[in-house]
């Protein structure tokens, strides 16, 4: 658990984070969203001490991170940064191992982590393990970063920007890919981004940061459905609201159960978001779908009246 | 489609023949050399100016002839350059180079009186001019054969051999074999004297300058006043470095004998060793400070947070970045003082500068040149190896 109270930094006279508070739930995933400048990565580089708070606690697991030796707390903290930060005169497999040789680990159990990890991140060990940095494609690189800070298995990972170099195709499959990753490991983790659809698509808890504050917070659908002013409705995307918003909930989680008779209409799989299900009603002049299951079994129907019914009754809802 | 296209393209008579106009144009100059000027010369003793020869006398016809058409031979290929003519020229060019002794050899049966023990045989200025010529073709066929260091430095070692062992025998009518036959134990012990300096100086400074280069990056105040003084010390003469040097230094010899037992004095090696450290300095310092400098912050900051202490970081991650421009400072060092030491001999600390300027006191050009041709062979042995050094160490084989 990671938090934050009335937490200040200030350079010289300037503030760059002005008295923030937030707490991260062991295993959550927290998102710091805001335009550049808006002391969003500096709020996370004071969590692993890259840079001293001027004023509040930051406390992990119950204890104030002052306490601890920076080093030792970086250890056990994985970091991801935008332009990997791999370093280029190792190799793939030995960037990886850093933390684990750093924490002393046995030379063959640092070997099968690395093997392990790469397994994880979909790198086969002999086809990229010899490999240097400058070899790889951005998204490779930036696996690669995403398992060096998961090499020596930290319960917190801080990831700055970590997809903000890469083309859209690829910084889209990272994120599915990390949203997996994350469903499996459960780590608490604090991310760091601009971009309010990653923002949306990968949190539990949203922060929006403006000039060094906290503007708002709370769950990604909270957000869409009551943005606190309109410096945080025009990052939520204005209009495109309600469309993010149906893109946060699922089709299974809205449909009724299935009537006794069946009118043929459109299938929908239950796992597709609501969003999917408006595109679909519009593209085939239907205000009806059918739910499937993974078997395309028909479990239920879903039609627009219960859709545009349910945003209204979901204020609020954390997601899932 | 323009009026341009619709216009017959005038078509070249020579189209598809792109000769390499560099080796034809150097092919073309070792054939004007090797025919208009003195290939040789000889003189009856040491202290006579000697009398040129042209190629027909030194060579006589059959050797004259076949001179030619092996550097003919040269031009020929290069009109038609292909990557095996390439080869076959890079070939020719370190065959030629290891026949001129040879050819040297058969001068001094043509020129030479058996009767006159002082008679000696001098390189002509074609021989200099066609040496040099081929050491520029070597040049070029190295870039376009795409070669690394190594490779030529390798077959120029293989050449300079040949004329080693042409000048142990059977060479000994040639000026330069003499110079060093009567003074070989001089010039030996004159080579290590001259390594010795080189080496003390350019590690004296690396360590030296290691340090400088670490003290600018924590105190940023002391950057600019140490540049300042380092590239002031670069703009002294050598030569007045050394003089400035002599005063003080023989002052400290007398006053404290301490010093004095150590060696300190106004002549000989430490004045010496001063001003090529001073002068080594610089070059080490700024390459070494840019070299640490220029490691990606992306990259230190990811160390930093992954949990890397001080001592860790610079071991591991920036000195490693940074050794191949800080290898690139101790080549052009240690090349710079190479040169310098020459001078050091003025004052006394010996080395192959001794040769050079007895030989100029005493107009025998040719024991100049015993001093000054290992000067310029070691320049170049030490530039090749540092340098295939340095890019052996790029990291993780970028190249």
């Amino acid at each position: 658990m990671i938090e934050l109270s009335h937490v200040s930094k200030r350079f010289g006279d300037e503030t760059a984070v002005d008295d923030i508070s937030l707490r991260v739930a062991k295993g959550k995933f927290c998102a710091l969203v805001g335009t550049s400048g808006c002391g969003k990565s500096t709020t996370l580089r004071m969590i692993n001490r890259l840079i001293e708070h001027s004023e509040g606690d930051i406390i992990l697991d119950g204890q104030a991170i002052d306490a601890y030796d920076p080093v030792k707390l970086r250890r056990r903290i994985g970091y991801v940064i935008q332009h990997t930060g791999l370093f280029p005169h190792w190799n793939v497999a030995r960037n990886i191992g850093l933390v684990p040789r750093l924490l002393k680990w046995s030379a063959t159990d640092v070997q099968s982590r690395v093997a392990e990890l790469m397994h994880l991140l979909g790198l086969p060990v002999d086809e990229f393990g010899h490999k240097y940095p400058h070899q790889l494609s951005g998204g490779q690189a930036q696996r690669v970063g995403v398992a060096r800070a998961l090499a020596a298995d930290p319960d917190i990972l801080l990831m700055d920007e970590p997809f903000g170099a890469l083309d859209p195709i690829t910084r889209e499959k990272l994120q599915d890919e990390l949203a997996k990753l994350q469903a499996r490991l459960h780590k608490t983790v604090v991310f760091v981004t601009h971009d309010m659809d990653e923002a949306l698509k990968l949190a539990d808890h949203l922060v929006v940061m403006r000039e060094g504050r906290i503007v708002q917070q709370g769950s990604p659908l909270a957000l869409l459905q009551s943005p606190a002013d309109p410096f945080v409705e025009s990052l939520l995307g204005g209009l495109e609201r309600g469309l993010k918003q149906a893109a946060l909930t699922r089709v299974k989680d809205h449909m009724t159960s299935m009537g006794p008779t069946l009118p043929a209409q459109s299938r929908i799989p239950g796992t597709f978001s609501l969003r999917q299900a408006l595109s679909m009603m519009l593209r085939d002049h239907s205000d009806r779908l059918t739910v499937v299951d993974q078997h395309d079994v028909p479990v239920g129907e879903l039609s627009l009246r219960r859709i545009i019914k349910e945003a209204q009754l979901d204020n609020g809802n954390p997601r899932e | 489609m323009s009026l341009m296209d619709a216009l017959p393209t005038p078509r070249l008579r020579w189209e598809g023949w792109h000769p390499n106009v560099v080796l034809v144009s150097l092919s073309l100059i070792m054939l004007a050399a090797f025919w208009l000027l003195d290939v040789v010369s000889m003189a009856p003793n040491r202290i006579v100016l000697g009398t040129g020869h042209g190629a027909l006398e030194a060579f006589g016809w059959p050797g004259a002839l076949l001179a030619t058409l092996l550097l003919s031979f040269i031009g020929i290929l290069a009109c038609q350059p292909t990557h095996r003519h390439y080869r076959a020229l890079l070939a020719a060019v370190i065959v030629i180079m290891a026949l001129m002794p040879v050819g040297l050899m058969a001068s001094s049966y043509l020129l030479i009186d058996p009767e006159m023990p002082q008679a000696r045989l001098g390189m002509g200025a074609a021989y200099w001019v066609v040496l040099f010529v081929l050491l520029l073709c070597l040049v070029e066929l190295r870039l376009r054969l795409n070669l690394t260091r190594v490779w030529p430095t390798l077959l120029l070692c293989g050449v300079a051999l040949m004329w080693w062992l042409c000048a142990a025998f059977g060479l000994e009518t040639l000026a330069l074999v003499q110079e060093f036959k009567a003074r070989d134990q001089q010039f030996l012990s004159a080579v290590a004297q001259h390594i010795k300096l080189v080496s003390i100086a350019v590690s004296v400074s690396i360590v030296l300058g290691l340090a400088l280069a670490m003290l600018m990056r924590r105190y940023a105040r002391l950057q600019k006043g140490a540049f300042a003084v380092l590239n002031f010390l670069q703009t002294i003469p050598s030569l007045a470095l050394f003089g400035l040097l002599l005063a003080p230094l023989a002052w400290l010899a007398t006053n404290v004998p301490f010093l004095a037992q150590l060696g300190v004095s106004g002549i000989g090696t430490t004045p010496a060793l001063i001003a090529l450290i001073g002068y080594s300095l610089l070059p080490i310092v700024r390459n070494t400070y840019t070299a640490l400098e220029q490691v990606s912050p992306d990259t230190l900051e990811a160390a930093k947070g992954m949990g890397m202490r001080a001592g860790q970081r610079f071991w591991q991650v920036r000195l490693p970045l940074a050794l191949p421009v800080l290898l690139e400072g101790v080549r052009i060092t240690t090349v710079q003082a190479i040169g310098l030491t020459a001078v050091a001999a003025l004052i006394g600390a010996g080395g192959l500068g001794t040769f050079i300027f007895q030989g100029l006191g005493q107009a025998a050009m040719d024991m100049v040149l015993l001093g000054a041709l290992p000067i310029l062979m070691l320049a170049l042995v030490v530039d090749a190896g540092l340098g295939a050094l340095a890019e052996a160490l790029r990291p993780g084989g970028t190249r």
